[in-house]
């Protein structure tokens, strides 16, 4: 196994988690903010997905698929929030985690309805679509470009929860909900603009990982638990719990999976169940003890 | 606090009857569909007992099931040994496993419980789709049904096979709504209810949480003997963690807490799931809607609601009455 | 009976029980007594086990129960009341009860055996009914139970496992007069083998039940003395009494 082996395995996790990143991300935080477990994230990646292959259909640019597919998935989500998810942030985890796998069911059928049973691919911008070499590898460009992207969202994220207002609003209510409420920050509102946010990252996850991996009715239910590990070895609520949960996962998965392929498939649910038993709270905890 | 009423035990023996009836004159596909219903109806009644009275909503049922069909068929198909003491085995080996999760899981609660047994159960399903021995996901073949020719009974023909599968039915129900009627019962709602208490007033919530997993994971081994023999092979998919969740959909539509409610909602589920299929293509969405509607409106579930009525309608009686 | 011995606890650098040392003898009627925030509730929490302390020991007829659990402990007869009710909520009084005499008694794993029909478990419900006046209410849910009832339940639970050695954590916080009289001749009409530590606010219950007092402040021991030296201590008044003084 030489050098260059090394840096595509490496690159190949990186790439796998950002789009970690980018779906955890939204789960956690809406974890911390609004106590609530939505199962049905993996369906809004798979509707970003989807959206974003009609979208590109219809403005013949996957530039236009990258803006749309994370607005039609914000509008579902809106949707979703005011149908049924602000109803249940009281209701309980096991009337949650119910409802929101009833909602992979009813999104299941609706990506069979409308864009049938069968794979769908979605092409990689022209300038994206070659290779480019990389520390004596090449790579495809496109998958430079969602590594590339999930660190721009990282660092914008970072940015926001770090150096704003809004960040340090939201810090406050996932620390301390009843008494960010007191000191009259419109938690309400707070909760539905962070929804959103996590639903768009869902939806461009989902169009960005289109072209690697093609539209399958599937794909929301087969990264939905890869996520779930992430958001929870990290630490329910927290940020940098989720980014190091990707990277932790995304390496188990890739790297693991090339070197002790038996292992690695069972790494992360030991992983899993390693923390919930002896740490609970994750790596990086949302909340200080 | 589990109470077996006279509507519970009336219900249960017509549910039976109908079912046994159906598959009596209903032909092959009616006896398939009855095994189906079966272990479905098992499985659920095994979550119900953790869920439904202990508050632990697990999302390994479906492979603690998966252990017991496993090691049914490692112990016959593999290994050459008679299928009725195998069969005992693999319910123990289920409900050892249980025992061990729950054990380990017992300090967690909430979403972080449904979230470790998921852990546990898709490590068993990983374990089993990875092993070349047992097949990986081409899964495995060559399950016995037992073999009662001596008594005269073809268990190999699909009525006489459909009908065991219902007596088994009864017998979890029986067993289930025994142990929930007697002191381990009692003790497991009151860890329901208030944990931390029952722990202040001397009971070591722990070890009776992986108990009270210990005895579920025997009736869901119970429904892995059924699934194993019913085809005759078995593949990692009864692992998987979307079983579970299905089946405590089952729950949930029947009547958590109730027994009888899962097994009507496994009766119901089937039965919508092949009616269904014969319109549309589409019968997840059906079953998703009615599943949030189900929640939304309190859920109490089909069976669950109807009793919630009844004991409404005494109540309003009573007060009239006095 | 119970010996508490150099009892600390510290959360990070705050300490809020500091070497806290005392004997009860059986059949002892023992009041707490302190400002808020003087880690009563924490000792009480310390002495049934929902806390580690951070140093010393507890011994219980001569045997250290420090390394034991919740549970160990209330089998070895600790039994301990809440100053916020911790009921079963969504049961009955009766099944409140129960649950707690069977616990006690260790009926609590019979797979064929109904406890509920016990009649053991039968007999201390009734009694623990009876010493806290709830026998009319057995069958009330909790839910619907009042205030003051669920008080009484809150000691009943307690009481139901038959305890060698009773805390109470102020049984009578939120309650109404008529209902801390009732307090008042419950605590007299406990069985006199049963020893009795008691967090109290209301100054002439606590006197009158009392056979010593314990003064805590700031996590320490202050004061220990009889409820007349209690009274006639100027540090206890200092710190804790003046407003009784002038009651009185």
């Amino acid at each position: 196994m030489d050098a260059g082996f090394w840096v595509l395995q490496f690159l190949n996790a990186l790439q796998y988690s950002m789009l970690l990143f980018l779906l955890s991300i939204g789960l956690t935080v809406i974890f911390g903010l609004l106590h609530f477990v939505n199962l049905a994230h993996g369906a809004l990646y798979m509707m970003g997905a989807y959206l974003g292959i009609s979208a590109a259909a219809l403005t013949g640019s996957y530039w236009g698929a990258f803006i749309l597919a994370p607005l039609g998935v914000t509008a579902i989500g809106a949707l979703l929030y005011f149908t049924l998810i602000d109803r249940l942030r009281g209701a309980g985890p096991m009337n949650q985690v119910l409802v929101t796998f009833g909602l992979i069911f009813v999104f299941l059928d609706i990506a069979r309805l409308g864009w049938g049973d069968i794979a769908l691919g979605l092409d990689a911008p022209a300038g994206l679509s070659g290779t480019s070499n990389l520390l004596g590898v090449s790579y495809p460009t496109y998958r430079l470009f969602i590594i590339g992207l999930g660190a721009v969202v990282m660092a914008v994220l970072w940015l926001v929860l770090a150096r704003t207002q809004i960040g340090a609003m939201i810090r406050a209510s996932v620390e301390n909900g009843d008494m960010a409420a007191a000191m009259g920050i419109n938690v309400g509102r707070l909760f539905f603009a962070v929804f959103c946010v996590g639903c768009a990252l869902a939806g461009l996850a989902g169009v960005v990982a289109a072209p690697v991996f093609s539209a399958t009715t599937g794909m929301g239910i087969s990264i939905l638990i890869p996520t779930l590990i992430v958001v929870v070895i990290g630490g329910l609520g927290s940020l940098q719990g989720a980014i190091a949960g990707s990277l932790i996962v995304g390496l188990i998965e890739t790297v693991g999976a090339a070197f002790l392929p038996s292992f690695a498939a069972v790494a992360s649910y030991l992983l899993l169940a390693a923390i919930l038993v002896l740490r609970p709270q994750g790596l990086i905890p949302a909340r200080g003890t | 606090m589990f109470h077996q009423t006279p509507t519970r035990s009336i219900v249960l023996v017509f549910a039976l009857v109908a079912l046994a009836l159906y598959a009596i004159y209903g032909g092959y596909f009616a006896r398939e569909i009855v095994v189906e219903i079966a272990i479905l109806a098992i499985l659920a009644i095994s979550i119900d007992v953790v869920a439904g009275f202990g508050g632990m909503v697990s999302l390994c049922h479906g492979a603690i099931m998966g252990v017991s069909a496993y090691t049914y068929g490692i112990l016959t198909a593999k290994l050459g040994y008679p299928a009725l003491p195998s069969a005992v085995a693999a319910i123990g080996a289920a409900a050892v496993f249980g025992t061990v999760v729950g054990w380990i899981t017992a300090r967690t609660t909430g979403i972080y419980f449904i979230m470790a047994t998921l852990a546990f159960g898709q490590m068993a399903y990983t374990v089993i789709f990875k092993s070349r021995w047992l097949g990986g996901d081409d899964g495995m073949g060559g399950l016995p049904r037992f073999d009662f020719d001596w008594a005269g009974i073809a268990m190999n023909k699909s009525l006489p096979f459909a009908l065991y599968a219902l007596l088994l039915v009864l017998l979890c129900y029986v067993a289930a709504a025994w142990v929930m009627r007697s002191a381990f019962g009692r003790t497991l709602c009151g860890i329901h209810s208030n944990e931390p208490r029952m722990r202040a007033i001397g009971v070591s919530t722990i070890i009776h949480r992986a108990r009270a997993m210990g005895f579920s994971g025997l009736l869901a081994g119970v429904a892995g003997i059924i699934a194993g023999q019913h085809i005759q092979y078995i593949s990692p998919e009864l692992l998987f963690w979307t079983v579970s969740g299905e089946a405590l959909i089952v729950v949930i539509l029947g009547g958590l807490g109730t027994l009888i409610g899962p097994m009507i909602g496994a009766i119901a589920f089937v039965l919508l799931k092949h009616e269904l299929s014969g319109y549309t293509d589409h019968w997840h969405i059906v079953v998703g809607l009615v599943l949030i509607a189900t929640v939304l409106a309190g859920g109490r579930g089909l069976y669950g609601q109807i009793e919630h009525w009844m004991t409404r309608r005494k109540a309003r009686g009573a007060a009239q009455n006095a | 009976m119970l010996d508490v011995h150099n009892l600390s606890k510290a959360f990070g650098g705050l300490q809020v029980t500091r070497n806290v040392s005392f004997k009860l003898e059986q059949g002892e009627r023992r009041v707490i007594l302190g400002p808020n925030g003087a880690g009563k509730t924490t000792l009480f929490n310390l002495l049934v086990g929902e806390l580690k302390p951070t140093a010393g020991d507890i011994l219980v007829g001569g045997t250290s129960i420090s390394g034991m659990s919740v549970s160990q402990r209330s089998r070895m007869g600790l039994s301990r009341s809440y100053q916020k009710n911790n009921l079963f909520e969504d049961l009955t009084v009766r099944e409140n009860l129960t649950l707690a005499a069977a616990a006690a008694q260790g009926k609590i794993a019979w797979l064929v055996k109904d406890s509920f029909r016990d009649r053991g478990v039968k007999e201390a419900v009734e009694e623990a009914a009876e010493l806290v006046s709830l026998t009319d209410l057995l069958d009330t849910p909790v839910k619907a139970a009042s205030y003051g009832n669920r008080r009484q339940l809150e000691v009943g639970i307690a009481l139901a496992t038959r305890p060698k050695l009773l805390l109470m954590d102020e049984p009578t916080s939120g309650v109404g007069p008529s209902m801390i009289e009732g307090f008042h001749r419950l605590l007299k009409s406990l069985p006199e083998e049963l020893t009795v530590l008691i967090i109290e606010h209301d100054m002439d219950l606590a006197f009158d039940v009392a056979d010593r007092i314990t003064v805590l402040n700031f996590g320490e021991v202050v004061f220990e003395g009889t409820p007349d030296e209690t009274r006639g201590n100027p540090v206890v008044r200092d710190i804790y009494l003046g407003d009784w003084q002038q009651d009185a």
